[in-house]
């Protein structure tokens, strides 16, 4: 079931440099997607304007058919979508189980235990864990919200292969077990292996592969 | 998680950030709380001033050609007496005296009378006719004069003269002892101007607290023992057909900062014809005194108001360096959509919750530092006046003024006629600026108040001064930051 559309997207920095170019693509509810691409071609830019974090100039970003922008970009955050980052973007003077708080009071340490971490770990300082539990934390935040729409940016990037391993297979949980629409922006072809649809940016267009 | 959480555990866990604006706060609240008590304190010692100094008004018949009703008489003595057809009478006082702010008056005339007692002659040598006259003052009452007032005499027998009395004196209990006169008995006073006779009954004895000086050179009607206290309507007979008033009446006003309103409410009064009297303002005094707490707490003004912009600088410049240290995290909370509102909210709480712990310490450091504050500072002020008030006597008897001023400091030799007349420079003396040296300050409930108001509104401004730079970008641009 679509969930998330991208509708002739077009998006430049400057007149000369366009970036994306009438883009269109259709995300659904359970599955797992992957952005591929060179450094450069607009990754990050795709995976800003699907979480409402920039405008597009041209084109519109349809949330279950409904213009995102309807709403205002705040409302389509805080509500539809959950961003992770490859820098893990943690809190810093938070302990990971209140880090997970700021999207939702409930479920908080038990989300943390489900993805491995302790009750011990859960309460020390945030950056006092390695990275992979860091990132576990990051995605315990996105997983206790509501959002039905999760967008990494490469969420294995600063892990080794195990862990990296680990977390795509929380994230493919996410996908099938819990419902939600994972779109992952990588360029990672071993990540890209694991995802059920994978796309292609390439001088500024979107092509399914 | 709510705003006041993640501010609380900011605050909490980033302790070094939170002590150094914990200090930082600490010391603004003290110095604009010292200000702001500094100022109250200086606003009511000018109070107490003008409630223990009071302010002077005299009414007295105008003698100059603005007067229409004034007349020049030959005295067939080869000299002119001034007369006026409107003098000053009980009836033009009280009717100022109802004005409101108006505390009490003292109205009196001294005329020359021979008596039938034998008086204390004075030391210096006088023409015959004169050696035997004394001064009959007439009051309008005996309790508000100013030897009464000032403690030189005290009524010790009898009751005091008040504008009703008729045929009454209050003499001295030397004149008394010398005659033989007690309580009830009678004296006849001859007018030396209109050589009425007129006999009154003694019903006030006063003693005599501040003497003379036995080396002052004293005229026999000036000497204090000499002195008799009539009513007015004694007065008006012993003028027999001129008319009588009053020479000059004294009104004290309960706050000297009115006095230029109740001056004018008293020339409003529509029963008087105004042009036969002039009217005189003296709050020289209360001026005087005031000057170094007006100028206190001109400079204590000024002072909270560099305070307050200064401390909003330097906070929204702290906040600032701060702000750009949480781009990260400020983009995290917009990446989970978290509104700006709570963002900025979130920071002016933290700052706000160290500003209440520092500005409530603030009432022991600024209690301790006001007081040595505003004492330094109204020394400095004190100082200056004085300096001041000496460079403009050195200048006055340079432009040839310096009778005024010898007459005016040389108080034991003046006689009781010249110290009268100096009434009002005396009530200067009793305000000159050396009576306000010291300050007490105490830090109030409602200067905590004005504290607390004045803080949270520099804060505000810094938080809000400080996030703008960061909130004007798109969560992108953040991000990009960030990363």
């Amino acid at each position: 079931m679509s969930v998330l559309e991208m509708r002739d997207i077009s998006y430049s920095y400057e007149k000369s440099r366009k970036i994306l170019t009438a883009v269109n693509a259709v995300f659904e509810t359970g599955k797992m997607y992957a952005i591929l691409g060179p450094s450069g071609s607009g990754k990050t830019t795709l995976l800003s304007l699907l979480g409402g974090l920039d405008t597009p100039q041209k084109g519109e970003i349809l949330f279950d058919g409904e213009d995102i922008s309807e709403h205002g970009l705040e409302y389509h955050r805080r509500n539809h979508v959950s961003l992770i980052f490859q820098n893990y973007n943690l809190i810093d003077y938070m302990t990971p189980v209140e880090n997970v708080r700021l999207t939702a009071k409930q479920n908080a340490m038990s989300m943390l235990k489900s993805l491995g971490l302790t009750e011990d770990e859960a309460k020390r300082n945030v950056l006092k864990l390695s990275g992979g539990q860091q990132q576990r934390v990051a995605i315990a935040r996105t997983l206790v919200s509501d959002a039905p729409i999760i967008l990494a940016d490469e969420p294995t990037g600063n892990l080794d292969e195990d862990t990296a391993a680990e977390i795509t297979e929380v994230l493919k949980n996410c996908a099938h077990q819990m419902n939600k629409c994972v779109i992952i922006v990588t360029h990672s072809n071993e990540l890209a292996k694991q995802v059920d649809t994978v796309f292609r940016l390439k001088k500024g267009k979107l092509q399914q592969s | 998680m709510g705003t006041v959480k993640r501010a609380f555990l900011y605050v909490t866990r980033k302790k070094g950030k939170s002590i150094l604006l914990f200090f930082v706060l600490l010391i603004m609240a003290t110095f604009v709380l010292s200000g702001l008590s500094i100022e109250k304190a200086s606003q009511e010692e000018q109070k107490s001033l003008r409630q223990s100094l009071g302010g002077f008004f005299t009414i007295s018949p105008e003698y100059s050609g603005k007067n229409p009703y004034y007349k020049l008489m030959d005295d067939g003595d080869g000299g002119y007496t001034l007369h006026t057809e409107r003098p000053l009478t009980q009836e033009v006082i009280d009717a100022a005296a109802k004005i409101d702010g108006i505390e009490k008056y003292d109205a009196l005339t001294p005329t020359l009378v021979s008596t039938n007692l034998e008086v204390f002659p004075g030391n210096v040598p006088m023409k015959d006719k004169y050696n035997d006259l004394v001064y009959a003052r007439t009051v309008s009452g005996t309790e508000n004069n100013s030897y009464f007032e000032s403690g030189t005499m005290k009524l010790i027998e009898g009751s005091h003269i008040t504008p009703e009395r008729s045929n009454t004196a209050v003499i001295s209990k030397d004149l008394a002892e010398k005659n033989n006169l007690k309580l009830g008995d009678t004296i006849s006073l001859r007018s030396a101007a209109t050589e009425a006779d007129v006999n009154v009954k003694v019903t006030g004895i006063y003693e005599i607290l501040k003497p003379d000086s036995p080396l002052k050179n004293i005229i026999t009607y000036d000497k204090i023992e000499n002195q008799i206290f009539i009513d007015f309507n004694t007065f008006q007979k012993l003028m027999k057909d001129m008319p009588a008033g009053f020479m000059t009446a004294t009104f004290t006003v309960d706050d000297p900062a009115r006095l230029d309103d109740i001056i004018a409410e008293v020339k409003n009064i529509s029963s008087v014809d105004w042009r036969a009297y002039a009217v005189t303002a003296d709050n020289s005094a209360y001026l005087e005194a005031a000057a170094p707490l007006e100028k206190l707490q001109t400079l204590v003004t000024s002072m909270i108001l560099v305070i307050a912009l200064v401390s909003a600088v330097i906070l929204a410049l702290i906040l600032t360096m701060w702000g750009r240290t949480r781009i990260h995290e400020t983009g995290i909370f917009l990446s989970l959509g978290i509104r700006k509102t709570k963002i900025i909210g979130q920071y002016l709480l933290e700052v706000l919750m160290i500003a209440v712990i520092a500005f409530s310490l603030s009432y022991f450091t600024s209690n301790a530092v006001a007081n040595q504050l505003a004492s330094g500072l109204l020394q400095q002020n004190v100082s200056v006046n004085e300096e001041q008030q000496n460079q403009d006597i050195q200048a006055e008897i340079k432009d040839g003024y310096g009778d005024d001023i010898v007459y005016e400091i040389k108080d034991d030799n003046t006689t009781p006629s010249e110290q009268e007349n100096l009434q009002g420079i005396e009530s200067s003396d009793i305000g000159t600026s050396s009576n306000v040296k010291e300050i007490s300050v105490t830090v109030s409930l409602f200067n905590m108040l004005q504290l607390y108001l004045i803080g949270f509104a520099i804060i505000t401004l810094s938080v809000v001064v400080s996030s703008g730079t960061v909130m004007r970008l798109k969560p992108r641009e953040i991000l990009s930051k960030m990363s």
